[in-house]
Parts: C-alpha cells; structure tokens; sequence
C-alpha cells in the first residue's frame, strides 16, 4: 500500500500533496429492552487527497473506490487551482518522520466471534433489566472496530498505524406512570476486548439511577455554589473551554484573536488546562495527527492564564507558533481540522469534602447527559445531582442543568480538589459535521462559587 | 450489482432478502472567515444487504469495491443466526408516486456557479467588524431498492446546501447569527436574498443587549427556535418508542385533549422540491404523505417495516437506511400546519420577525435559538434551555437582546393551548413551520 501511495504522490503536480487511506473492520451489537437490535459486522474503506498550490486554496477530494487514487489526486489538483487565495496558505513545518505504529490490540478484536460479542453484551443489559420492574427500556451497544492507516506526504512523512477502539454504552429508561427518567453508562477505549470484561457493576449502577431519580424531585432554579464531579468538570472543560483554545476560531478573526491573546487572565491561580494527545492509552491519544505532526501536551491555561492553543499546521503557520498535533479528521470521508484530543483540568489539592465543607445550600452535579456550547455560552445537562446542605450531600434531585457565561465561570472556579480521573467515556465529539471523534476529559472534582442552575422556575 | 446480490441471497436464504445500493457524489466549497479556502468532491458507494433466514433477520454493509458477493452474503447470514425471530414480510411490488428528486441545473451546476453564489452572499453579508463563514454543497446521488418479493426502485437525486454564519465579538460578547437553504434545486437569487435579509434583519434586532424578563411569560418561538418544542412530539410520535414503551402519546391516538385544537403535524415524503423527498423508501414502500396529528388529535405514528411488524401495524414509508446497520424508522419533511404549496416552498424569512405573533404582548421573549437541545431526558416533554439567541418582547415591539436567560417548560403542557401560529411558515432544514406563540413558559435570568 505505502508502494501504491508514495507512487500517486510521485505523480501529483500540487506544490503540496497528502494520501490517507483507512480500511476499517467493525462489529457493532444493539439491545433494545429484552430483545437484540442487530449484530452486524461491516467493513469500510476509503481515501482522501488534500492537496495545496502557490497563490490557490486546498483542493480535497474523499472516495471509496481506492482504484481512483490517480483520477482523485489529479481532481484535488484541479480544485486547488480553481481557488485563487490572496494572501496564500502556508503551512509551518514539521519535520518528516517514518513510522510504524500498531498499537496494542489488546484482544484482537477481530479474533472474538461475533457471537460472544453477543453474549457480553446480553449479560450487561441483562443487569440493566434486572434491577427493577421499573425499568421499561433499555438500550446497550457494543461497538468495535480495527482500523488499518496509511499517510504519506509530499515533505516525506510515511506513516502505518493500526488502531482498535472498542465502545460499550448502556441507557436505562425507568417509568412510573408519566414520569420517566434514565441513567446512562458509558466506555470507550483505544483498547480491545479484554479490557471490557468487567462491566457489569456500570450497567446495573445506571439503572439503579434511572430508578432513584422517580423519586427524586427536580432541582429548584437559581444561582448556587456548585461542585462538578470528575466527569462533568471533564465535559465542562471541553465544551465551555476547550472549543475557544482550537486555532481555527481566532487565526483570522482579528477580534476573536484579541478575545483569546496569550497572557489573559481567565482564572484564578488554582486553574491549569491543558491538551494532551501523547498521554498513554487513552482514546483521544494517537502517535499522529492527520497532518503528520507528532502529539503533545500543550498547556492551554497555566495558574489562571492564557498560555496556549491547539493547531493545525496552517493555523500555527498564520499565528507564527508551533504546530501542536492536533489536526485530526474522524475519516478518510473528511479533511483535518483543529481538535481537541485528551482534555484535562490539572490536579489541585484536598478532598472532595474540603469543597463542600463551607458550603450551607449548593448543588453536586454529577456525571453528564450532555453539554453545548456557543462561545461564551454553555450549557451542561448533569445525569444527576444532589443538594449540598450545611457541608453535606443531601437529597438526589433530578434536571439539574448548568447555564452561563464562560469567562464568568472559569474566573468563579474557586477550589479544585487533589482526585483527578481521567473519563474513558464512550460516544465522541462534534464539529464542522465531522462526529464521533474519539477524545478524552480529566478533572478531579471542581468547585464554581456560583452559577445559574435551571429547572423548575417558580412562576 | 444489486440484482446479482439479491440472486445470491435468495439462494442461501429461506425468507427472503432485500438491498440498498447508493453512489453520492459531493462538490463543496468553504469560504472561512471571509475568503475563499477550498472546493471539495467526494465519491462514495456502498450496498446494504438485510436477508431473513430460519426467521430470523441479519444486515451487513461494505463500501469496499473488491468485495465479493457470496462474503457479503455470509456476513448477513451469521448476523441473521444470532438475531431473534420476527416475522418481516418484504412488501409486493406497488405502484409509485411520481416525486420529482432530481434537478438539471442543481446536478449540473459548476463549481464556478457555486463559488459565485458564494461570493455574492458575503457581498450582501458584508458588515464592519464582522467576519462570514459561507459553505456550499451539491449532491448527486443514485439509489437503488429491491426485494425477493420483486418490489424495486430506483431514482437520481439532487440536493443543494448553502449555509452562512456570521461572528460579531466585540470584547467579551460573542453574537453568531447564521441561516442556510437546503433544496433539491439551485437557491434562487430571492432565496439567496432571504438568507442575507434574514441574518441582517436578526443582526440588526441584536445590536442592542437590555436585561430579559422573569417568570411565566408568552413566548414566541421562530421556526427555528421551535426545535426543543417538536422533538420530544416526533420522538413520542416513532413507532419505536410506542414499541418500548416510553412514549407519552402511545394509545392517546384519537384522543382530544391532547394538543390544542389547532395543532396538526403531518410528515411528507412526496413534497416537491425537497432533498428528503423520495418516491419510494429504502424498504421498497411507496411514498406518501402522513397524517401524525389533526386537529390536535394524534392519528398515526410512524413505522419501518420491522418495527411495524412488531408491533403489528403497517409501515408507513418511513424505513431509512445507510450503508451500516439496519434500517431505522426516520421522519423525511415534517410540516407544521397545513402543507406546505409551490416547490420548494418559502425560504425567505418575512420582513416582520416574529410572524405577526409580537403584537399584543406586554412583555415576553422571542426565542430564536436555544442551548442543548436534544440533551437530556427529551421524551419525557420536559425541556430547560439557555437562550442562544433571544430578543426581549415589550409592548408589542422587540427591545434589543437578552443574555443569560433560560427557557424552561414542558411542550405536552404547553402544546395544550396555542397562543397564535405567525403567517411566517419557512423550511428550517426539513421542517416546515411558522412561528408559534406559547403562554406561560418559564423564563429565568441570572
């Protein structure tokens, strides 16, 4: 294959030119309540050509059939030239490296049958089902797949990589009369069957939650001191900052540039960020960008500052800083664009009791349905949550959804605890139409002194 | 390849076997920040094979060109032997509507024609201390379906999307404002004309930022902002979901009480002029328009073939499938109101923001659009939303923006009594609606 690459490079007439190709094996299981889905196994392959020349724009062409290479190298040429760009793309450089990468499988995938695939995954739901007559529904996935890489450039990057990923999620819908609710459980690892024969006690801890939170009443709105657990703070970090530091947004948005200007203060000294896509075995952690740029870890708030940003080549070159690995494309469907891969909020110091200990009514918003952001604004749907009441966790309570402004926010993180987790979810991250991508967050238990929490609204 | 497919499978199946074979082609261009920066293409094929075996139903799907049939086939059968029983009949061949999917000048339009609308739609956009991100897409594609049972179709489609957005950050405050077209046929220049009226209309309206309102207050959703207030309804509406058990309209058909009186929702595979519109499913069912609630009454809920037959209903037409996975049952345009008339209908945002409703309201929101939704527990009805983009509603007239408000209610308590549905019903992607005026939503602020 990398014969047949570096040959269609050979053959480019682009100033600059890159080949991806992805052949992929993947086996997903569905469970619906007591009933199976679907187990399939499917198989998808493809390539991309990006392309770049003097005075014009990108040229990018993504196909199928690998036996267009040279019709498709030659189109992406043509596109190039068709996009007269002033002033002219550059890309910073960076410096050719050869590498074969295959990572651990850790239980080939592909040696498991499909029907124990089957089984491990019947046996979760069935812990789902079990907990109580409650529990109406159910949804599990089992998901995974070995992925086979090539990339080669025209500045002499060669690149082999195979790649496992393997997912298990688990929604459980509890019903009493009108009112429903669900707990969901979630894993993803750049790993492979072995490392998801433990499970069981997820399963069961989420449906258990769904059936809980009946009873639990809907948190009353209004501005609290809120305390995030590791994987929330994750999703917060991600969603409400992480977006803001990728490149892209601000490299030719003169005022968005002026918001983002290294040495900012967004926090207080107890805040430090980063990005880290070297960070061994997690999901978001690959050896590659797919621009060919080595991962990192990349400091993005250090004590409360602004000290850096996640690029791509182009947005490094443009800013005149270094590239940071961080182009990344979810398939040879796509181009690389700026993303994050694992995303953390450094250590602090004390116990999770040390942040709640002064607090006399707050909220303790645990784990995430969801977040969305737009820019200053963010939105935080917790899975569940409890009332802090005089330095205590008191009663479950139920929509707990966390609203507000992002600078506001990260400058009211007032106490960052010492029991930072990584979060090995499964699902992904969304942008530019390019979901799921794998990534990571890490936190340890954070507290906000005060932010909106919405839910019931009395009139 | 379909028919050489479906040969194979029925030879090693004893209940049958059905396919889908697509082939997309893709031209894009991306205007980032103002200029030009790439154009695109992408080719991609794929098949999707489904057999029943000893009763049971397996899929498997490949967009690898060298694979070989009899594999494909194989890959079916092992996920048919782990699969459980259900009684899937693939439907006799039927007639079709006629539904016109491809357009002449969308699928032949150059590259050079779409860089040129492009640019005139940053010309209009134009705007000091503003910057433009403007995308364009043309799709071609060809399906094809069939069935043991001899039901086939084939069709040539086309689909155009052309989308905008626009940045204003002055200092700390971030004011993204966007609208697109999405069609089976090129924008006209009207419709172009209507993006950039639309976002300079709502950008104008949002210069200005005064504090939101507080408590239970009327509230006005655009067609836009309406998402968070119809998709717990169509979730509520798949068949799917009356099937587990978690949906709070199951057995409400027929029922009043249930929405107000002037509520209706239909779903509409045969409209013209639309990407989603299709003559015929991708489980060989033949396209029609469905009723799913009149005149506040729920009247249907929408079907693949599997689900139908588990629930021993009918499919109503609504089977999607990609290359991976079996099918799923999915919406294609769902209208709000009467249906809608003229190929592809109004794009064009009215001059009045607010579609008529704004007038006797003392003081409310217009809601444009909001934060998260789709999180959470969506079924259920119960929604809380940060507002992305609001305006504040006082004495009839909008009085500038609000931020850090939310939103907050739930849509079967609030879809009981409809305050008033604007004269403003536009396409937001494959819904077709007007703006609608809800009393006694919960407003907070910070």
């Amino acid at each position: 294959m990398i014969d047949r690459l570096t040959a269609a490079l050979g053959r480019s007439r682009a100033d600059y030119t890159e080949i991806r190709v992805e052949r992929t094996w993947s086996t997903a299981v569905t469970f619906r309540g007591r009933r199976l889905e679907s187990a399939t196994a499917s198989e998808d392959q493809g390539g991309f050509v990006r392309v770049l020349n003097r005075a014009a724009g990108w040229g990018v062409a993504s196909f199928t059939s690998l036996d267009r290479l040279d019709a498709m190298v030659a189109r992406a040429h043509e596109l190039s030239r068709a996009v007269r760009v002033d002033p002219p793309i550059r890309l910073a450089d960076v410096a050719p490296h050869q590498a074969e990468a295959m990572l651990d499988l850790d239980g080939d995938v592909r040696g498991v049958s499909l029907a124990e695939k089957k089984r491990l995954l019947e046996a979760y739901n069935g812990a789902m089902l079990a907990v109580s007559d409650r529990i109406v529904d159910t949804l599990a996935t089992y998901r995974d797949e070995v992925s086979e890489y090539w990339f080669v450039n025209s500045d002499g990057t060669i690149l082999h990589e195979l790649r496992p990923e393997v997912t298990l999620s688990g929604t459980a819908v509890a019903r009493r009369d009108g009112t429903i609710e669900k707990g969901l459980e979630s894993v993803g690892l750049r790993r492979g069957w072995n490392s998801v024969q433990d499970g069981l006690a997820g399963f069961r801890t989420a449906a258990e939650r769904a059936v809980q939170l009946l009873d639990a009443p809907m948190v009353r709105g209004g501005t609290y001191p809120v305390i995030l657990d590791p994987e929330l703070a994750g999703v917060f970090i991600h969603e409400a900052f992480g977006h803001l530091s990728e490149a892209d947004f601000v490299y030719e948005n003169p005022q968005a540039r002026a918001m983002m200007t290294l040495g900012r203060r967004f926090g207080k000294p107890v805040l430090h960020v980063g990005d880290n896509g070297a960070a061994p075995g997690l999901r978001g952690t690959l050896p590659f960008d797919d621009e060919g740029t080595p991962t990192q870890d990349t400091p993005l708030i250090t004590a409360g500052v602004l000290v850096g940003r996640l690029h791509s080549r182009e947005t490094a070159a443009t800013m005149g800083e270094r590239p940071t690995g961080n182009a990344r494309a979810v398939s040879f469907r796509h181009a690389p664009i700026v993303r994050m891969t694992n995303t953390y909020i450094g250590n602090g110091r004390g116990t999770f009791d040390d942040l709640i200990r002064d607090v006399t009514l707050g909220v303790y918003a645990c784990s995430a349905f969801g977040g969305q952001t737009l820019l200053e604004n963010f939105s935080f749907t917790a899975a569940y949550g409890h009332m802090i009441r005089d330095g205590h966790v008191a009663e479950l309570i139920k929509d707990v959804v966390l609203a507000g402004n992002l600078f506001q926010t990260l400058d009211r993180i007032d106490h960052i605890a010492g029991d930072f987790r990584w979060n090995q979810m499964g699902g992904g991250c969304g942008k530019g139409g390019q979901y799921p991508l794998a990534v990571t967050e890490g936190a340890p238990h954070m507290r906000i002194e005060e932010a909106l929490v919405g839910g019931d609204v009395p009139a | 390849m379909i028919d050489r497919l479906l040969e194979q499978a029925r030879r090693h199946t004893d209940g049958g076997a059905d396919a889908l074979w697509r082939r997309v082609e893709r031209t894009s261009v991306a205007f980032e920040w103002g200029r030009l920066k790439s154009a695109g293409v992408t080719e991609e094929t794929g098949v999707n094979l489904r057999v029943r075996h000893g009763g049971c139903v397996g899929v498997a799907g490949t967009t690898a060109a060298d694979v070989s049939l009899a594999d494909l086939v194989a890959r079916a059968l092992a996920s048919a032997a782990l699969g459980e029983a259900v009684d899937l009949p693939f439907p006799p061949r039927a007639p079709v509507p006629p539904v016109p999917t491809y357009f002449d000048r969308a699928g032949e339009a150059s590259l050079d024609h779409l860089i040129q609308m492009g640019r005139g739609l940053l010309d209009r956009l134009a705007r000091e201390g503003c910057r433009v991100n403007v995308a364009l897409e043309r799709e071609t594609a060809e399906t094809r379906v069939a069935n043991s049972a001899g039901a086939a179709g084939s069709y040539r489609s086309s689909a155009i999307a052309v989308s905008a957005d626009v940045w204003r950050i002055a200092g700390d405050d971030v004011l993204v404002l966007g609208d697109a077209f999405d069609g089976a046929d090129l924008p006209s220049d009207a419709a172009l004309h209507a993006i950039a009226a639309s976002i300079n209309t709502r950008l104008d309206r949002a210069l200005t930022v005064v504090a939101p309102p507080e408590g239970a207050l009327p509230v006005v959703f655009t067609p836009a902002g309406l998402a968070a207030l119809l998709l717990p309804v169509t979730q509520a509406l798949s068949g799917k979901a009356v099937l587990q058990g978690i949906s709070p309209l199951a057995g409400k058909d027929g029922q009043g009480g249930v929405f107000d009186a002037a509520f209706s929702l239909s779903d509409d595979a045969t409209c013209v002029g639309r990407p989603a519109s299709r003559p015929i499913d991708d489980e060989c069912v033949p396209s029609r328009v469905t009723r799913l609630v009149e005149r506040g009454v729920v009247q249907r809920f929408i079907y693949d073939l599997e689900t139908a037959a588990r629930a021993k209903a009918q499919s109503t037409g609504h089977g999607q499938r990609g290359i991976f996975g079996k099918p799923v049952p999915g919406y294609t345009n769902v209208v709000l109101g009467p249906t809608p008339d003229g190929v592809g209908a109004r794009h064009a945002v009215p001059l009045q923001l607010g579609g008529g409703l704004l007038a006797n309201i003392r003081d409310g929101l217009l809601v444009d659009e909001l934060i998260g939704v789709g999180q959470g527990n969506v079924i259920g009805g119960a929604f809380s939303h940060p507002v992305a983009l609001a305006y504040r509603v006082e004495r009839g007239e909008i009085t500038g923006r609000v931020k850090d408000a939310a939103v907050a209610g739930n849509v079967y308590e609030l879809w009981k009594r409809v305050g008033g549905f604007g004269n403003d019903a536009r396409w937001t992607g494959s819904r077709y609606a007007p703006s609608v005026l809800l009393e006694g939503v919960s407003v907070a602020r910070r």
